[in-house]
Parts: C-alpha cells; structure tokens; sequence
C-alpha cells in the first residue's frame, strides 16, 4: 500500500483561495477527534506498542523513533511532561506553521492522545516567538477543546488532570534543541543542557519529559484510526509514513506538499513544485544544517538514508531549498554561517568561536581578500568545531560543520576561484607545494 | 578502591567522582577551565575533553573505546577504565579549543594583572599553538565596573562562568549574568544591580583569566614578584585559611587558601581587605612620658618591670592586670601570663572585648539549602585561645565589666595592656584606664591607649610573626611568619620572651612545647605549614 492521498493535510485545500482556518466543529464533522476516543477506550500500553511498531520517527530533524523515545520514562515517576517542540527556526522551514495555520486540531488531538499514552500531567506547546499568528490561533484553538472536554480533564482510568499550555518562546534558533527549549520553558537563559541526565528521566523542572516535534504529534490520529500496517504501508523499511516537505528557493511553486517518505528529490520538484527555474545547481535536504546536494544528486531520495547515501548530514526537517545555476554558493554560504554565528548560545567554545570566525574569514573571502590558505583554514576549523562528533554540547556546530564542509567538498571551485593568491609588496606568491 | 589508568598513570579514588575530579584530587594534570569543585558542572570551555575506554558491562575484562571524546569534568570515573588525555584527537581538540578561546581575547599579557598566574597562558604554552592564524578583526568589549572591589574586562573572558556560578550558587545573591549570545556575549551585572556582597571577590580568584580584576591590587604589583605565605585570618574567629602574598616586606594582597572544614575555598571581603593596619599608622619608638627623646627596648623593659615590682611592693599581690587581647597568638598570652604571675602572682588576667559587628552572616546555595560560608561576627582570630589561657593560669581573673570600678577604686596601682591592632574599643578602653598613673601598653599603633601611656612599646602585627591562632570552633591552626617586623617593633612573645630571660631568640614551637609540659598536650602537636614560595624557576630543560 503506498501513498494514497494527503494524511496530515487531508482538511486543507491545495487551492490557496479555497484554505480556511478549521474550527472544532469542522474538525470534528471530518472525522476529527474519533482517534482520541478510540484511544480512550484502549489500554495505555497498546498505543505505545502500535506507536512503536508503526515505526514513527520524529518529524523534528534528528528522526528518533517516537514509540521508543516514550518507553525511556522511567516507571511509576510522576508528574510527567509533555513538551511540544514548535519552535520551527530552521532556515527553509515552514512546515508546521503552515500546518498550524490551517488545522490546529490535528496537534492538539495528537498531543491529547501521547497525554493519555503516557500518562502526562501537562504539555506546553513552545512556540517560535516570531509565530504570533500562529500563538493566537493555537490559543483560540486551545480554547475550543477545553470546552469540549479535550483538555483540563482527568485521563480516563487514571487521577491525572491533563491540562495544556502554549508557551511562546523569545526568538532563539537554539530553543529548538530539545534542553534548550527545557531550558527556556523554565524561565532561564536557553542554553542547552548536558547529558546525562536525558529529559525523558529529568527534563522540565527536573521531571520526566517527553519533547517531541509537532508533525510528529499530528502523525498519531491517523496511527490509532488506521494501524500500524497502514502507517508502514508508507515510504521505506526504516522511514515509514506521510512526510511533510516545504519546498522554497529556485522552483516554480514553493510550498510545504505531502508525500510518503523517500520520494526522490526530482519527484517532488517536478511533481508539485512546478519545476526548477533555470538549471539546477544544488539543494539543501532540510533546513542550512544538513548541508547540500550537488548537482549529480538531483535523484536523492528524502528519508531518513539520505545522509549516509549522499554525504549530508541527513533528512533534517525536509524543508527543501532548491538552487539554480545562477546562485553564488560562497554568498549563499555566508549567509548560512552568518545565521550559525548570531545564533550560537555562546556556551560552548569550538562553537561560540569557531562561527563566528567562519563568519569573519568568509566576509572577506566575499569582500575579495581570499587566499589560497583560506579554503584549508575554513576546512579546518569546521572540523575541528563539530565533525568531532561531542566536542560540543549540542548539535548547533555540528549543523554549521556540516554546511562549510559539504559546500567546501561538493562545490570547490566556486570558492577556489575567489581566491587570490597573497601578494608582497606587489609580488605575487605561489603558495608552497603549488605545481605551476 | 577503584582505579583507572589515566595516560599511564594509576589514579585511585574513593566514592562517586568525576574522571576530572579524580586527577585532580591525585594530582595527575588535565586542563580544565570552566570546572570547579565548589560549583556544579557546565561542561562548556570544552578543554578537558578526553578519549577514554570504559570496560564492557557484559563483560568487565574487556575495554570499550568510546568514539567520541567526552568531558572528563562531567563522565563518572568508572574501576578498571583507561583515560588519554594526550591521544592525537584529545591533543587536537585542546590545540583547537585553545586556539578558538584566543582569537577574540586581546593577548595583552603586558598590561594584565593575571599574566604569571593565567591558565591561558599555561595552557597556551602547554597545550596551544605558537602562533596565531586568525588574521580577522577581533570582537572589543568594554572594561566594566562592576563592583565594589572588582573590575571587568569583558575582552579578556573567556566565558567559562564560573563567577556568574558562583553569584548563584555559593553568595546566593545572583549578581551577575550573561548577556547577548555567541562570540558577542558578556559577563555583566543586572540591571540596578552592582557585585556589592560580602564575598564578591571570590570571583577574582576563581577567574581563570584575567576578566576579573582587582581594584584593590591592580596594576600594583607582577606577581611574579610575589612570595606567598601561608597564614590565618587575623581577622575573623572563624579562622580561614589564607596566603599572605607579598614583595620586600610589603603585604599587597590576601588569598584565600584551601581547607575544606572551616572555609572550602572562599574568603570574605573584610578578611580580604582588612591587612591595613600591617602597613597603615604604626607606632615605631618605645615612648614615655618623662623620656621625649626615647628608649631603648632595654629601657622600657627595665620600666616595665620595675612598675610592676612597685606595685606590688606597695600594695601587695593582686595590685596589677595584664589585658590579653585576643588578637595575639595562644605562645605570646601564655608567655606574658607567665611574666605576670612570676612577678605578682596574684596579678589579675583580663581580656580585651572582641570586635562583635552583629550575627553570623551565613550563606547557603539557594538551590540545595546547603550551608557554603558563614562570616563570623566575632572578629577577633583568637578569642578561644585568650580563654584557655585565662583558665589555664586561674586565680584572680577580672572580668571585663569589673574593671572600671577596680581602676577607679585603686585596687589596680599597675597595669600591662596588650592592645588591639584595631581601634574598635578605644573609646572605652581610654576612660577606663583614665584614672590608672602607670599604665604601660604594648600596641601597634600610636592611638588609643597608647596617648595616655606611661610607657608604650611598639610590637608587630600577625603578618609579621608565627605562632597559633584558635579559632571559634576549637581548630588549633599554626601560621608562620610573612614578612618582617616593622622596623623598631617587636613581636609579643619576644617581649616576654626577653622578660622571662629566656635564651636565644622568641620561638613559638619551643612555647608550644612548654605548654605541653604545663598541661596542654594538644599544643605540641602543632606543625606549622611550610612555607611556600610561588617563585618557581623554571628548569632548563622545559624551555
């Protein structure tokens, strides 16, 4: 069984005109909220174990089964949180919002049903500051539920009141790393924590927490309606299910379209997104972290292989960016790296440093000061920072690494050639070792 | 005990530690900034980051080589694992890591106070590169006042936290935080805020760089220059622990020094600062009222001697006072007891009043509640010690609130009084004795008592002489001599040293050893700690 249709945007229209916001009582007459009354009636355990065996993996970049991420909560340890990671910053990614935009209810419906799976006390939507919009619809949506009887009510079976929260972030890229969103929903600065210990043992004030991705929570009605057969019916052996794909950059229609996962990149720019303007030069998979595919990768498949397969460092959030051959891949990376040295916490040195360095030496790469030394330098110091795998706290210089060092790798000479060779006194050098 | 294998070397440890806090603790190097023992782990200069092979759970013979680096600051230290802390990717990452904590710092060793005892310089030397290859601008930060006692250069921080920890977790009172984010973020004060609490520069010493500055000491001195003896508050019963860092007989600044019962690794302000009296207002000549031109220490001993024997031969026993102050070593009361009751043994023993400023202050981590300093509000070092001797010797013992009426009734014809570095009783003291005709006075500067003196002789202050202080719980604690005597004075103990006729020169062990004999075993165990001189040359062979 393949893909057979919109799963988690079923409600919306794919005519702009025709896309309006879907209220509860439209939720519910599309056959919304029948998953969470399904549920209700089955035993807790069973959803985590259809969850698990529907092999859902999180939507939010890092692609961790879901089902086993909820059997890390230590037995018997309440209260439990749930803490919903809204806060989409990754350049190139759009698709929750857009989600969100449209159909609230399937969050919310799948936030109550992983409440009721796993017993959780509370959950706190954090949402990206700059999605006030999006704040407001939740809010409103919020409130509807709660009328309804969704929320603020003891879990069938259980003494737990399970109530939720929107939490609206103040606008930092690294508040969507899981600690740091902990950390930032604790009032505090939102450095990222060090693990041990992992939230799922003590997470949000220092109690059991799950964090997980929005489309990741919209994913589990169609679950609990459908089955795990269907759900794996989907994409491949190890990325099963619908994916969400926001699509932007040198294309005809951007967008954010559903598909299963593993389509091929040519699939879905040809298919929905109307085709490349111009020539194709290069993609980003996922959001700037993942790095880029070259030219020869047109064909990639978008799952959770792709970083093994074609030398990124994965699928990340699927949000597409597509380039032409018009494109100046050093300002393009500039402007990358620019976005990793203004949003490094500043807690770690490799990262705090060597971003902002990059950022720096590529200023006057583009300035056209380069040296031939600078390519081995920027080489140099986004391994030195992050293709180690830990010698960070979190994954932020890891992202960055991989952007210089892919762009460095699969796009040379673009580079190469905007750089000059140094000169003394205006005597030109040949750099050492340099056959003429 | 478990053991692990750190580059070769076995490291033994004791209880849950750290893979860093065990090397530490043996002595077995890694470099470390952003850790503490006194304060929780953040795990951010990334420096300590090391290899390591832990032993397979199934299967505790064999080792598992982990293939990330991990932070030895925050991976339990676990029986049977190896560490490599010098392996070509721990080398590279500690070469990287220094590398990256240079680019933005200024290099301006010459002009920094920290410069000779600077990680990033031992690091650098040890661990980094020669020379620099980052040809870009670098990030400027402005020096910032943040405080009543310390100065911030923001260019110079390394971002490591320690001070911002430390305002959380040991003050408790949350001064400082960071601020902005990435290579632009700085250390400052809150708004409205300044780092104004009674153990704020604390934060100079756990600063590995040189951000944190000492308004009092900065641009005084290149420490270098600096030997540091170790020694005890003289200003505090609580008797921290300290090192007296000084130059040519010069005090320039107090440290706290480690001990992990009475005051772990912190020191409050007013022990810090309160060394003014060493060098501020001393008395240098021995005085009499009838001598304008001076004596000889020979002279005012004479004197001294004879009020005393005059008073008794006029009144009998009991008609003079000794006034111990409780700012003097446990060896010199116990000698000038002596003297005393050797030349009236019904000569009466009183003790100057402490210096009280209010209650305890104590101060807990606001997060666990656990207890992490307490400042004392009796400020006298050795209060405890004054009344062991007091009861030691017995017999006619005055009261200090007795001792108005006793002068003014004429029971007392002669008095010795051992006064306070510090004027805090003067006032009383002054009325007191108003009516007393031979009254002779051992202090350290010339006001107070010493106006109204027969005979004044000048002694020297705690820095400039060895001996016991007792503090408030019972710790007998020995110090050694910093620097030496101000030129005319003499210590206490030598005084009565020469008094009693005693051979060779004032020594406090051989005092220590007398009192044992008398009955105070516990003062002859007493080693004093060596002292320690930070100039260490540096061996040919490392150059």
């Amino acid at each position: 069984m393949a893909f057979a249709g919109p799963v988690l945007l079923k409600r919306i229209p794919d005519d702009p005109a025709k896309r309006r916001l879907i209220r509860y009582s439209d939720y519910c007459a599309t056959g919304g909220y029948e998953a969470l009354k399904k549920s209700w009636t089955t035993p807790p355990e069973d959803i985590i174990k259809l969850v698990v065996e529907s092999g859902l993996r999180g939507r939010g970049g890092a692609g961790f089964p879901c089902g086993t991420k909820w059997t890390f909560l230590p037995k018997d340890l309440h209260p439990r949180y749930l803490a919903v990671n809204f806060d989409e910053s990754e350049p190139g990614t759009f698709k929750d919002r857009y989600l969100t935009d449209y159909d609230p209810h399937i969050l919310l419906e799948g936030i109550a049903i992983a409440a009721y799976a796993n017993r959780i006390t509370t959950s706190y939507i954090f949402i990206r500051g700059e999605y006030h919009h999006e704040a407001k619809i939740l809010e409103e949506a919020l409130e509807e539920a709660y009328a309804n009887g969704i929320f603020g009510k003891k879990l069938p079976g259980t003494d737990i009141v399970h109530n939720c929260y929107v939490h609206r972030g103040a606008g930092a890229y690294i508040c969507g790393e899981e600690t740091g969103l902990l950390e930032a929903l604790e009032g505090k600065r939102g450095w990222p924590r060090i693990k041990p210990p992992f939230p799922a043992v003590a997470g949000a004030f220092a109690k059991p927490t799950i964090i997980n991705n929005v489309e990741t929570l919209a994913c589990l009605p169609d679950i609990v309606l459908k089955g795990a057969a269907w759900f794996k019916g989907m994409g491949t052996p190890s990325s099963a299910g619908p994916k969400l794909y926001g699509i932007s950059g040198h294309i005809h229609k951007p967008g954010v379209y559903e598909d299963e996962l593993g389509i091929k990149m040519s699939t879905l720019i040809e298919k929905y997104a109307g085709g490349v303007k111009g020539k194709y030069r290069a993609a980003i998979p996922g959001g700037v972290s993942m790095g880029i595919l070259g030219t020869d990768q047109w064909d990639a498949e978008l799952d959770f292989d792709i970083g093994r397969k074609y030398n990124v460092l994965g699928l990340g959030t699927a949000g597409v960016i597509v380039m032409n051959d018009t494109t100046d891949l050093v300002l393009m990376l500039r402007n990358i790296v620019r976005f990793f040295a203004y949003e490094s916490c500043g807690q770690c040195t490799p990262c705090r440093e060597g971003t902002a360095w990059m950022h720096k030496m590529l200023n006057r790469i583009v300035a056209g000061f380069g040296r031939p030394r600078d390519f081995d330098m920027l080489m140099e110091v986004g391994l030195s920072m992050g293709s180690m795998p830990g010698t960070t706290i979190c994954g932020l210089a890891d992202g960055a690494n991989w952007a210089v060092k892919t762009f460095l790798q699969k796009f040379p000479d673009d580079f190469k050639s905007r750089l000059k060779p140094e000169q003394v006194r205006g005597v030109t050098l040949t750099p050492a070792g340099a056959t003429v | 005990m478990p053991t692990m294998e750190v580059d070769g070397k076995q490291v033994a440890w004791e209880g849950r530690k750290m893979i860093l806090q065990a090397c530490n603790d043996a002595g077995v190097e890694l470099p470390q900034y952003c850790y503490h023992e006194g304060l929780s782990i953040v795990a951010s200069c990334r420096i300590c980051l090391v290899e390591i092979e832990s032993p397979d759970p199934k299967d505790p013979a064999k080792l598992v080589k982990v293939p990330k680096l991990v932070p030895s600051c925050q991976t339990p230290a676990v029986n049977g694992m190896k560490v490599h802390s010098k392996s070509p990717k721990a080398a590279a990452n500690q070469k990287a890591v220094m590398e990256f904590l240079l680019i933005n710092h200024p290099l301006d060793c010459p002009v920094c106070d920290q410069a000779g005892e600077c990680y990033l310089q031992d690091y650098s030397f040890k661990y980094g590169r020669a020379e620099s290859r980052f040809d870009e601008d670098k990030a400027k930060k402005p020096k910032k006042d943040i405080g009543k006692h310390v100065v911030l250069y923001s260019d110079r921080c390394i971002m490591c936290t320690r001070c911002v920890r430390f305002t959380r977790e040991i003050s408790g009172t949350g001064e400082l935080g960071v601020f902005g984010r990435g290579h632009k973020e700085q250390i400052d004060v809150f708004q409205g805020k300044s780092l104004d609490n009674p153990l704020s520069a604390n934060v100079i010493d756990i600063c590995p760089v040189g951000a944190l500055l000492d308004k009092d000491f900065l641009f005084t001195q290149r420490v270098w220059f600096l030997k540091s003896t170790p020694s005890i508050s003289p200003f505090s019963s609580g008797g921290e622990n300290i090192f007296i860092e000084h130059n040519q007989g010069r005090i320039y600044r107090i440290k706290p020094r480690f001990n992990k019962d009475i005051n772990k690794w912190w020191i409050s302000d007013d022990i810090r600062y309160g060394w003014d009296f060493v060098h501020n207002n001393r008395l240098q000549t021995i005085s009499a009222a009838d001598a304008p031109e001076g004596l000889t220490w020979r002279q005012g001993l004479d004197r001294l001697e004879r009020s005393f024997k005059k008073a008794v031969a006029e009144k009998g026993h009991g008609s003079t006072l000794l006034m111990l102050s409780p700012f003097d070593t446990t060896e010199e009361m116990f000698l000038a007891a002596t003297w005393a009751r050797k030349m009236d043994p019904g000569c009466a023993l009183g003790l100057n009043l402490s210096k009280i400023d209010g209650q305890d202050q104590v101060f807990t981590n606001p997060t666990t509640g656990a207890v992490t300093y307490t400042i004392r509000a009796d400020k006298s070092p050795n209060r405890l010690g004054a009344e062991n001797i007091r009861a030691h010797f017995g017999g006619n013992s005055l009261m200090f609130s007795y001792l108005s009426s006793k002068i003014s009734a004429g029971d007392i014809q002669a008095a010795l009084v051992c006064a306070d570095p510090i004027g805090h009783n003067d006032a009383d003291m002054s009325n007191y004795f108003q009516p007393l005709k031979n009254l002779t006075v051992l202090s350290s500067r010339p006001d107070g008592l010493v106006k109204q003196a027969s005979l004044s002789l000048p002694v020297c202050t705690w820095a400039e002489k060895a001996g016991v202080f007792e503090n408030c719980q019972g710790v007998i604690q020995p110090f050694v001599q910093a620097i030496q005597p101000l030129e005319g004075s003499r210590s206490t103990g030598s005084v009565f040293w020469e008094l009693l006729g005693l051979s060779g020169q004032y020594d406090p062990a051989a005092v220590r050893r007398m009192m044992a004999d008398a009955g105070k075993p516990q003062y002859g165990q007493v080693t004093p700690p060596a002292r320690q001189e930070k100039v260490e040359l540096m061996q040919f062979a490392e150059l």
